[in-house]
């Protein structure tokens, strides 16, 4: 019994194994063609094998520009959507009709494209936007025109606005459903014993919710920092946000430089491995403190 | 070629197909016996097939003439079934790469829409099948004493693609906020400086021509830049051209900070009026975004006196085409009489006809002659008057990559090379 209860448990690691090895596969086919294209050995403009493409993007102002430039982008419109998230539902979480109306307003955002969002904000922040005519119609402002910049401007302000819209969706229902399914009993404990309603959401609820909500955190940003599209209608031409630094390398009307779009693709793909790896040691931090 | 460590590479990964090099590509070989065969057999062959046409599907007019009128023609009297998909310039080339890689010599396009330097680098990497557009009956009509159309980016067509239009830059104001606009570059750069914040270029094809038409103004004129590409005047005419683009920094729209990413950006900013001027490589595109809607009707197109460039655009057949005669008879379609007459109608999509007048019957030359009278297009002899063609496709390679390293992002440029 002993022997066969642990051959089928082998059998089903090894079924296991293979299935994440398939669900794997293209990713790492996508990596290893990347690298080889990366180094001249595959890809348009493909030249004598050599790291002259990594060196060329790793030397490149622009790379490190774009890189901090996204990076910076993404954090603020992860924190502020995780932030407005947790704010939902913490202050929306009864069963009455207004909180019910005020989660599905949160969660409205969650079927719409990226792309329609982005075309969105160009329709309601550009200088000739909904936003600037409304301050002009109002007297705040003595043209349309004079409205700061909120699209194509240095800082993001469009893009990050609209990644937190988009992202808060998606945020707050995961922590709606945390809060409903995990911190109830015990924050009714807390309350018995005496803890005030900041002290229970201090050291009760935030903790749960927070923990509970970190995966989909930060899947949020590694999805906000290699996001195209928004980044295509709504970010400055400098500095050029790391996607869109991908799409030009790849399409760079100078064969020899397209290979430099994959040295750029690698460097997205390593922020999104660190960000999984700081994830992984803080969880494990987090473990090893409840035992 | 496929180069041997890429082979190692696409087998070790296990996505190489068959080796390019067991079996001639179909695109080649079937161009190749079509050469050959009467015009008759290729239309036979067609009779009943696909064709998968790679063009840029960015503008809903082109589309519309492309799907709505000349697929059901080609149907109907060809019984060819068109299906356009999207995929122009990079695209397009590093899909037919990446097919050559994967070794499939029979790929997915059989037609594709090139000019300049797509047709430069697909010629290049010998991905283009030809010869095959001079045994076209209607190849016949062609304007081929044309600079214009003869020489695509001062390059030989050698019968690897087919034209199908001609374009003209030309400026795009709006007559109502600006009744008298700049004529000149030197007017313009004046216009600039009492008009600060009125005025930008997009980072894309559109932006660059026009930034490679300043570039033939600084150097004295287009003849001094033709004869290909040499490395030495072009960074004298860079030097002076990105000089003017300095001096005019400060004026631009958000002060030379940030440019539109490309000419529909440009085109929204227009008719919004962030901005006082659009751009665009078609001289009556102003005519059919007028009509669109998308323009403001006082809108009209503008021709600089220091020259606007004019080229062509071209059908081309890729080595791997699976459907080379189905391509042919769809390329030859597109050059009729009736067809280029179809899509130069203002309110279709105002593409310039390649034809030559003289070589087409009375009745047909009458109807374009009507076209023309249209008070909406630039005059004829306007267009030839300021038209210049174009130099080698290196000169605006180059221009673009400078462009982004030392104009658009100065502050990472330790000075230009």
């Amino acid at each position: 019994m002993m022997v066969s209860a642990r051959r089928n448990e082998r059998r089903a690691t090894l079924v296991a194994l293979l299935a994440s090895m398939l669900v794997a596969a293209p990713v790492l086919v996508g990596i290893a063609y990347a690298a080889a294209a990366s180094m001249g050995i595959a890809g348009a403009g493909a030249g004598p094998t050599s790291a002259a493409r990594l060196i060329r993007v790793l030397n490149d102002g622009q790379t490190w520009a774009g890189l901090v430039w996204s990076l910076s982008a993404a954090a603020v419109a992860t924190v502020a959507a995780t932030a407005g998230a947790i704010a939902v539902a913490v202050c929306f979480r009864g069963g009455g009709l207004s909180d019910r109306m005020a989660r599905a307003l949160a969660a409205a955002p969650l079927p719409l494209p990226h792309l329609v969002a982005a075309a969105l904000a160009v329709w309601v922040l550009g200088q000739s936007g909904m936003l600037a005519r409304v301050a002009f119609a109002l007297g705040w402002i003595a043209a349309p025109s004079a409205m700061p910049p909120l699209i194509y401007d240095r800082w993001g302000v469009g893009l990050v606005l609209t990644m937190a819209w988009k992202e808060m969706a998606f945020l707050s229902v995961v922590a709606t459903a945390l809060l409903s399914t995990r911190t109830a009993a015990a924050e009714e404990a807390a309350r018995t014993l005496g803890a005030s309603e900041w002290e229970t959401f201090r050291r009760v609820t935030f903790p749960v919710l927070w923990r509970g909500l970190v995966p989909a955190v930060v899947a949020v940003f590694i999805f906000v920092v290699g996001s195209y599209e928004a980044a295509a209608l709504l970010a400055p031409s400098s500095p050029l946000a790391l996607p869109l630094l991908v799409a030009e390398r790849s399409a760079d009307p100078d064969l020899a430089r397209r290979g430099d779009a994959y040295v750029v693709t690698l460097l997205l793909l390593g922020m999104g491995i660190v960000a999984v790896i700081v994830h992984e040691w803080v969880r494990a931090r987090w473990e090893s403190l409840e035992e | 070629m496929m180069h041997i460590g890429a082979a190692a590479v696409m087998s070790l990964l296990g996505i190489a197909g068959c080796s390019a090099g067991s079996r001639p590509p179909a695109g080649q070989a079937t161009v190749d016996a079509l050469a050959r065969a009467p015009w008759d057999s290729v239309v036979a062959r067609a009779r009943g097939s696909a064709v998968i046409w790679r063009m840029w599907r960015g503008d809903p007019s082109i589309n519309a003439f492309v799907d709505g009128w000349v697929a059901p023609r080609l149907r109907a009297r060809y019984g060819v079934m068109l299906h356009a998909v999207d995929g122009q310039g990079p695209e397009l080339f590093n899909q037919l790469v990446v097919e050559r890689e994967a070794g499939r010599s029979e790929g997915t396009a059989s037609l594709v829409w090139i000019n300049g330097e797509t047709f430069s680098n697909l010629r290049r990497e010998q991905l283009l099948a030809g010869p095959w557009a001079g045994r076209l009956p209607n190849a016949a009509f062609v304007d081929s004493a044309s600079p214009i159309i003869a020489r695509d980016f001062e390059q030989d067509p050698a019968g690897y693609e087919s034209p199908w239009g001609r374009v003209q830059f030309a400026l795009i104001y709006d007559a109502a906020r600006t009744p008298v606009p700049p004529r000149t570059f030197d007017e313009l750069a004046a216009w600039i400086r009492t008009h600060p914040g009125r005025f930008t270029y997009d980072e894309g094809f559109t932006g660059t021509t026009f930034l490679t038409m300043r570039m033939y103004a600084d150097i004295g004129g287009v003849a001094r830049l033709a004869g290909g590409f040499d490395s030495t005047r072009y960074a004298l005419a860079r030097e002076r051209t990105f000089a003017w683009l300095d001096g005019l920094r400060p004026a631009l729209w958000r002060g030379g900070a940030t440019y539109p990413p490309d000419v529909a950006a440009m085109h929204r900013l227009f008719a919004n009026q962030e901005i006082d001027f659009s751009m665009s490589n078609n001289q009556n595109e102003v005519v059919t975004k007028v009509r669109q809607g998308i323009l403001p009707s006082t809108s009209r197109a503008l021709l600089l006196r220091d020259g606007t460039i004019a080229n062509a655009h071209y059908l081309g057949i890729p080595w791997n085409a699976p459907n080379a005669a189905g391509a042919m008879v769809v390329a030859n379609f597109l050059l009729s009489p009736e067809a280029q007459l179809e899509k130069q109608r203002p309110e279709v999509w105002a593409d310039g006809s390649v034809l030559d007048m003289r070589r087409v019957t009375r009745s047909w030359r009458a109807r374009f002659e009507a076209l023309e009278a249209d008070p909406r297009q630039l005059p004829r002899d306007s267009l030839e008057k300021y038209a210049r063609p174009e130099v080698s496709p290196r000169y605006h390679e180059r221009l673009a990559t400078d462009w982004r390293a030392h104009v658009r992002t100065p502050a990472f440029s330790a000075g230009r090379p």
